[in-house]
């Protein structure tokens, strides 16, 4: 009986293992901000990098302009080209953000909160739910659109169907493109969406708000070779080791980098450097501690069911009641039996061209193995 | 054993019937409980529409033409006597300024002090004449000084040549001497000569030798004529005679000499006084030259004294000139010191006033910006180069919120590059006419005309991945259980797009419906839901 609840154990332990694992792998999926490889190509050649930079790194648009052209010839000289039909399919596509705080008045209310400006197609990566409107690029032709949250444009119009108004920032009117809805949880608060968050061009954050420079720049581009990409933007677009940190957001939940995280229990937290980090990465580092934790916990889950499965492997083994002999012996008898009948098949062809065939009798064999196996367990409840 | 085989078929038919009900409560909802799970898609028509893409930009309204009044003093104003917007004509105060001595006013008036101290610590000094000072005053011009310096300077030059005349003279004269030297010369040597000669025939041995010979001669005829033969006697005679005339022959050699040199003596003489006659001209000669010289040296003292008096006279002018302007400064200053005012220049609207009363002026920035009459008003802002290219010198541009204003027109009148970023930026300049003062703020949009496309769709259908742009579209399928509606992909190409559409090309036929946005990710192949 007690080997019986052990055995239920293990399959549960298991299956518990395989819950876990099925978790792990979408909770790291549910986030769109972390699954533009996915959503770029079906094909898993292309990876997203992410890089945050501190305040002090110096980032300009002139360096992520110069950067974009290097991509190309880089890409070229790694023979990857463009095979899609569509003549305007592109190979990579990048954004970059800030972060600032910015004034927005409308003709009945004003409003100061806290501001992204974007650049590059910062909303391919982070496709917020709409409500109403579209989405905007840093490549559009103006850049004096602006997508608020709910909230904002509640506060604003006192509605959130307001994709087309124009609200002023600095003086200088900003059409409301798009409205988006906020995302709410707790670690969506912590991380920084505890307030209204507006979206606006770098150019308008930069000349009309408070801007810390540009923090965030990311990419979605073909990864030939495991690390490619990772590689060349940390050659090519870090600064130093302290100014910057660059990191691969396909494979940051994949089972191996979560096994990762757990020796780096406790020093993980430790920060030395002058970055902030946007909200979808704060998110993202939040799942990365849930994920270590529900990694542990798979690996305890599956380590009870292999070690049960082992033990009782090893008893069954010892009170198996044939030898790896028996087995060979039995194999070997079946080989030539097999070995005959095709020999007397063709024999039998051979006298009878016209295609009737001799029927050859079987020996009754299955009769003893049931009996054997009666026997065997018998044995082993003896033993328990 | 009965009891439990009861038991267990008890159980299984529970277990059935509840199974049975399940799957039936299932069956009756599946379609809802499917629409549910499915993500709800918001979706527009694809059709033709037009599509207008418009700059816009925020500038201010300059003055065209800005006339600035600028002061050349820094001084206080006591107050300002026009406001912006108002209408000034030409000689009309501005400003009034403070009695007071300006900061340039006391900068030329130690600047005149020192310029008077520096004359007179010239004039004092030792190389200054009162002529200088009297030449400085007349202020004589420079030609005369040149005239001056040219004449002197001929002079020192003739005298040069003269005094090379006199030294070629002097040689010729000393060569006339020679001829005559070496002919005295020669003269004086033979008549030494035959003098010796004279004294040496005279003299007492040769006497006593020839007296000696004809005593020789006389005792030898003698001896002879006593005892021997006629022939040796005649010998012996011959002998005393030729003894006693080789005597007289000396005799009439000397006489000889004497008389040649006699001769000679006389012409020596005459030489003589020839050579004396070249000497004196010699003398004459050399004499001439050192008043030649003489008169060199004097000229060229002269010229030399000439340059330094006029480089006297002529820093003494400068002086004199630099006092005169400085006094000029002052009493100019000293003038606009009291009472002074700003007036305007030219007539037009006042548009700017950079002075208020206390402040005070500074000689570089303009004090007040005039707008003069019937000059127009620009406005002007930067956009990117992208941007700059689909616009067009001539192009009229809206106002947002035209209502505002009446009759103004805004017309882009230029595409330069921007100073600030010449390379990414372009900074355009519109003329704006009609009612508009300088320095409002208008917001306007500027493009091409709209142009018409067969399919376009909202911004917000345009997706992208790595094969490109393209849209989801929703195609509607039968099913037993109603319509079923699938997301299928069209790869498209995008050909222009303004503020929320955009205009597309691919394979469609122009009715479809174009997913917009969705409650949750929606991939190609996807059923979806649309809204009830």
């Amino acid at each position: 009986m007690r080997k019986l609840v052990l055995k239920i154990s293990g399959v549960v332990s298991f299956l518990f293992f395989l819950i876990l694992l099925f978790v792990a792998n979408n909770l790291g999926r549910m986030q769109d901000s972390q699954t533009m490889a996915e959503r770029w190509s079906e094909k898993k050649d292309v990876a997203q990098i992410s890089c945050f930079f501190s305040v002090n790194a110096g980032i300009t648009e002139d360096r992520i302009i110069e950067f974009e052209h290097s991509i190309d010839s880089a890409l070229t000289d790694a023979s990857v080209v463009q095979e899609s039909e569509n003549p305007g399919a592109r190979l990579w596509a990048d954004a970059y953000s800030a972060d600032g705080r910015i004034m927005l008045s409308s003709d009945r209310s004003y409003l100061e909160a806290d501001a992204i400006g974007i650049g590059g197609d910062f909303f391919l990566f982070h496709p917020l739910k709409l409500l109403s409107g579209s989405y905007f690029s840093g490549n559009d032709l103006m850049q004096d659109y602006c997508i608020i949250d709910q909230d904002a444009a509640w506060q604003l119009f006192g509605s959130s169907n307001v994709a087309g108004m124009t609200v002023s920032i600095g003086g200088i009117p900003h059409m409301v493109i798009g409205v988006v809805e906020r995302p709410e949880g707790r670690l969506e608060k912590a991380a920084g969406l505890d307030g209204t968050l507006v979206y606006v061009s770098y150019q308008t954050l930069k000349e009309l708000g408070s801007c810390n420079g540009i923090n965030h720049y990311e990419i979605v581009m073909p990864d030939p070779v495991t690390s490619f990409a990772e590689n060349f933007i940390r050659e090519k677009l870090g600064t130093s080791e302290k100014e910057t940190e660059v990191l691969e957001n396909t494979s940051r939940y994949s089972f191996l980098s979560r096994l990762k995280l757990i020796p780096a229990f406790g020093t993980r937290s430790m920060n030395g450097r002058a970055i902030i980090y946007p909200y979808w990465e704060n998110i993202a580092r939040g799942y990365e501690d849930i994920l270590a934790v529900v990694t542990l916990f798979e690996l305890l889950f599956l380590l009870y069911a292999i070690v049960l499965a082992l033990v009782f492997f090893g008893i069954w083994w010892k009170h198996k009641g044939w030898t790896l002999k028996d087995v060979w012996l039995y194999l070997k008898d079946k080989a030539e039996r097999l070995g005959e009948k095709l020999r007397a098949k063709r024999l039998e062809k051979k006298r009878n061209p016209d295609g009737s065939t001799g029927e050859i009798k079987r020996t009754p064999k299955k009769k003893e193995r049931t009996k054997k196996k009666e026997r065997a367990q018998k044995r082993e409840e003896k033993d328990l | 054993m009965s009891e439990n085989g009861k038991n267990k078929r008890e159980w299984v038919k529970t277990a059935a019937i509840i199974f049975l009900s399940v799957m039936l409560v299932l069956t009756f909802f599946a379609n809802s409980i499917m629409n549910y799970s499915l993500p709800e898609v918001a979706t527009s028509y694809v059709q033709s529409g037009s599509i207008t893409a418009k700059i816009r930009g925020t500038g201010t309204v300059e003055s065209g033409d800005p006339y600035e009044v600028k002061v050349t003093e820094s001084r206080k104003v006591s107050s300002v006597a026009v406001s912006v917007g108002q209408t000034v004509q030409k000689g009309d105060v501005l400003f009034y300024l403070e009695d007071a001595e300006s900061e340039e006013l006391k900068a030329a008036k130690s600047a005149l002090e020192e310029a008077q101290k520096k004359y007179e610590l010239a004039v004092l000094t030792a190389e200054i004449s009162s002529s200088n000072i009297f030449s400085a005053n007349e202020n004589v011009s420079s030609e005369v000084y040149r005239q001056q310096i040219t004449n002197a300077q001929a002079a020192v030059q003739r005298a040069e040549k003269a005094y090379n005349a006199a030294i070629d003279a002097v040689t010729a004269a000393e060569a006339a001497v020679v001829p005559y030297q070496q002919q005295v010369d020669q003269l004086t040597q033979k008549i030494s000569d035959y003098r010796a000669q004279v004294s040496y025939e005279s003299s007492q041995d040769v006497a006593a030798r020839d007296d000696a010979r004809i005593k020789a001669a006389e005792d030898k005829l003698n001896a002879v004529v006593s005892g021997g033969d006629a022939a040796t006697v005649e010998n012996a005679r011959k002998e005393l005679a030729d003894a006693q005339n080789a005597k007289a022959a000396r005799q009439t050699t000397i006489v000889n000499l004497n008389a040649a040199a006699a001769d000679m003596e006389l012409q020596k003489y005459s030489l003589e006084k020839d050579l004396a006659a070249a000497q004196a001209v010699v003398a004459e000669k050399k004499a001439a030259v050192e008043t030649a010289k003489a008169e060199w040296d004097e000229k060229e003292a002269d010229l030399n004294k000439l340059v330094g008096n006029i480089a006297n006279v002529i820093s003494l002018e400068q002086m004199l000139d630099t006092i005169t302007e400085a006094q000029k400064l002052v009493d100019e200053l000293s003038a606009k010191s009291y009472d002074a005012t700003i007036t305007a220049d030219i007539s037009g609207t006042v548009t700017q006033i950079n002075v208020t009363a206390g402040n005070t002026t500074s000689a570089s920035s303009p004090v007040a910006v005039l707008q003069p009459e019937g000059a127009g008003y620009t406005l002007s802002f930067s956009v990117t180069n992208e941007q700059a290219k689909r616009l067009s010198v001539g192009d009229r541009a809206d106002l947002v919120n035209a209502w505002r204003y009446d009759d103004v027109e805004v017309t882009l009148a230029s595409i330069k590059p921007d100073k600030n970023d010449p390379s990414q930026r372009k900074q355009l300049t519109f003329n704006v006419t009609g009612n508009v003062t300088a320095g409002q703020t208008f917001n306007i949009s500027v493009g091409q005309k709209s142009a018409n496309y067969d399919l376009t769709v909202p911004n917000s259908a345009i997706r992208e991945d790595s094969n490109g742009k393209f849209i989801l579209i929703v195609e509607s399928k039968s099913s037993p259980l109603g319509d079923r509606y699938v997301a299928t992909r069209v790869d498209v190409e995008v050909l222009a797009s303004d503020d929320t559409q955009s205009a597309i090309s691919g394979g469609l036929n122009g009715y479809e419906y174009v997913i917009t946005t969705s409650n949750k990710p929606v991939e190609a192949g996807d059923l979806v839901r649309m809204p009830d």
